[in-house]
């Protein structure tokens, strides 16, 4: 069974989801934290909130008329989501053989350098294992250490390990990388 | 005392009053553990930068309401057993298993995935339409007036514009309903439209010669329209397809000489048009569309060089109105001139999913000119 997390920080959230009354009021509330979440992964807008859309409706099918859970589910699930679809488009482009996506032919220099890296940084969360892109993401995103156990089942000490072994393993994707 | 673990070192750069005061006494003093906080640090860091992309606002009103749609409009089960993609895990806790899984095209390409238990019966929805540019289409009125008795609304005049807020009809292949939260209407002021919208929208810094203030701000609420094929729709039968459109908001200018009478110039921003199928493909029901009686082989030719027709927004241009592709800033664009050139229009939709239009009484180039600013 989830636990209940107390969603008042920086993830965008300001308070705690009301006992079923209003689905509505949890999405209007919930919305743009998830799509925030997605769009870390993805790096693409409309696919985030195309991943939003899909988890709120599957939220509203689960939950029904209770969210009390629902706040942390909807990120997790977010963020899961985003990553299959990342996964997913890394098979689809190894089939087709493609190379990563040349940097935009204008602009300076630097904004080029910066979408590689982003670029860098999908392929690399997308090798990560599902629960070290999940956390990362979670607390990148602005969610609390507390927020983020409720969030997993997890006990709060465990989310800095997590976390640090997720930070250590992406540093490592991304050095490995960016070697020639 | 025994070294810090790594993940309390790891709290600490977050949430350094969560950790224990003889901890941080420790860490403080032990030169170990103080390079090792150094390092997991700067790894937070220099994660924390590249995951912290400038994200965009989503308009959660409109997308509330594209939910609603969904939520009201049952689909066939079957569209669920057509679906195919990647399985996913979703939702948090250990052991749980995706059942259902939704597959999109474009963007992620047949790979969005979400399942929960005890969901198999739900209905699966596909975006078939979300344009990501424009391109122009020569219509003349006997189009026109074709697309309007196929959607059985007599005239042209009254294509796209609904009589009422909200209500149904018939049509020649089924059935429409449509919703919105009322007509358009004016409001005191830019901030105010863009209250009422929930998007920010940008004027001209500097109007072209001869335009004067803006005088008119104007809200059309978000509009959404559900057709649903019946038998005489063959193949498509059951399928209902959601479109949605807006909010948009139009400002328009008044002459710089004070004399009353058309605006001068109007500025338009409008979330792109989305459409959502519970069964058919767009290819399906662009097929079906367009092999209706009366519709002219010439059109469905136009809209078929269209390309993608999902990703493609088409920008009627009618006789006597002349269009050539241009670009705003790096978006791609449609200007269209009539009149010797006495009035312009230019239409494109830039990466923020905003469809945007100027159009006004000045040459073609005031009113790129105008569209450069916005960007």
């Amino acid at each position: 069974m989830m636990k209940r997390g107390p969603w008042t920080d920086a993830a965008g959230v300001t308070g705690p989801a009301t006992g079923g009354s209003s689905f509505e009021s949890f999405y209007r509330e919930h919305y743009r934290p998830v799509v925030s979440l997605a769009h870390s992964v993805l790096g693409d807008f409309h696919a985030a909130q195309d991943v939003a859309q899909e988890v709120f409706l599957a939220a509203h099918r689960r939950f029904h008329g209770d969210v009390d859970g629902a706040p942390g589910w909807v990120r997790v699930a977010a963020v899961h989501t985003a990553l299959n679809v990342l996964r997913a488009d890394r098979r689809r482009d190894r089939r087709h053989q493609l190379v990563p996506p040349p940097a935009a032919a204008a602009g300076p220099e630097e904004a080029a350098l910066e979408q590689e890296t982003r670029a860098e940084l999908r392929r690399a969360l997308s090798r990560l294992s599902g629960r070290a892109a999940t956390v990362l993401v979670l607390r990148h995103g602005g969610m609390r250490y507390v927020e983020i156990a409720a969030a997993l089942d997890i006990g709060v000490g465990q989310v800095g390990t997590l976390l640090r072994r997720a930070e250590s393993a992406l540093s490592k994707e991304m050095n490995r990388a960016s070697r020639p | 005392m025994r070294h810090a673990p790594d993940g309390v070192l790891r709290r600490l750069h977050d949430e350094p009053f969560a950790v224990p005061d003889a901890t941080f006494d420790h860490i403080a003093r032990c030169r170990r553990c103080s390079a090792r906080r150094d390092h997991i640090a700067a790894d937070a860091g220099r994660v924390g930068r590249v995951l912290s992309e400038p994200h965009t606002l989503p308009d959660v009103d409109r997308a509330w309401s594209d939910l609603q749609a969904r939520l009201d409009t049952p689909g066939p089960a079957a569209a669920v057993s057509g679906a195919a993609g990647p399985a996913a895990h979703a939702g948090p806790g250990r052991g749980r298993r995706l059942t259902r899984v939704s597959t999109r095209t474009g963007v992620i390409a047949g790979a969005a995935a979400l399942a929960v238990a005890g969901t198999a019966a739900a209905a699966s929805w596909t975006t078939i339409f979300a344009p990501t540019e424009v391109a122009p289409v020569a219509v003349n009125s006997n189009d026109l007036q074709a697309v309007a008795g196929l959607m059985s609304f007599g005239d042209a005049g009254g294509l796209g514009a609904f009589p009422t807020s909200t209500g149904s009809g018939t049509l020649p292949f089924g059935s429409l309903h449509w919703t919105s939260s009322g007509p358009a209407r004016p409001v005191g002021s830019l901030a105010q439209a863009r209250a009422a919208a929930g998007f920010p929208v940008s004027l001209p810094a500097r109007p072209p010669a001869g335009v004067g203030a803006p005088d008119r701000f104007v809200v059309q609420p978000r509009v959404s329209a559900t057709v649903t094929f019946d038998s005489a729709a063959g193949s498509l039968a059951g399928t209902s397809v959601v479109i949605t459109a807006g909010p948009a908001v139009v400002v328009t200018y008044g002459s710089r000489s004070g004399s009353a009478g058309l605006p001068t110039l109007g500025v338009l921003a409008v979330p792109r048009p989305v459409a959502t199928s519970s069964g058919a493909s767009l290819d399906q029901i662009e097929k079906f569309l367009l092999a209706q009686p009366g519709i002219p082989a010439q059109l469905s030719t136009e809209i078929r060089l269209l390309g993608d027709p999902s990703k493609v927004l088409p920008v009627p241009t009618p006789p006597g109105v002349s269009s050539k592709s241009v670009r705003v800033g790096r978006w791609p664009a449609v200007a269209l001139t009539a009149g010797s050139g006495a009035v312009s229009a230019v239409v494109w939709e830039d990466g923020d999913s905003m469809v945007h239009a100027v159009a006004g009484l000045v040459d073609v180039q005031d009113v790129i000119g105008v569209a450069d600013q916005l960007r």
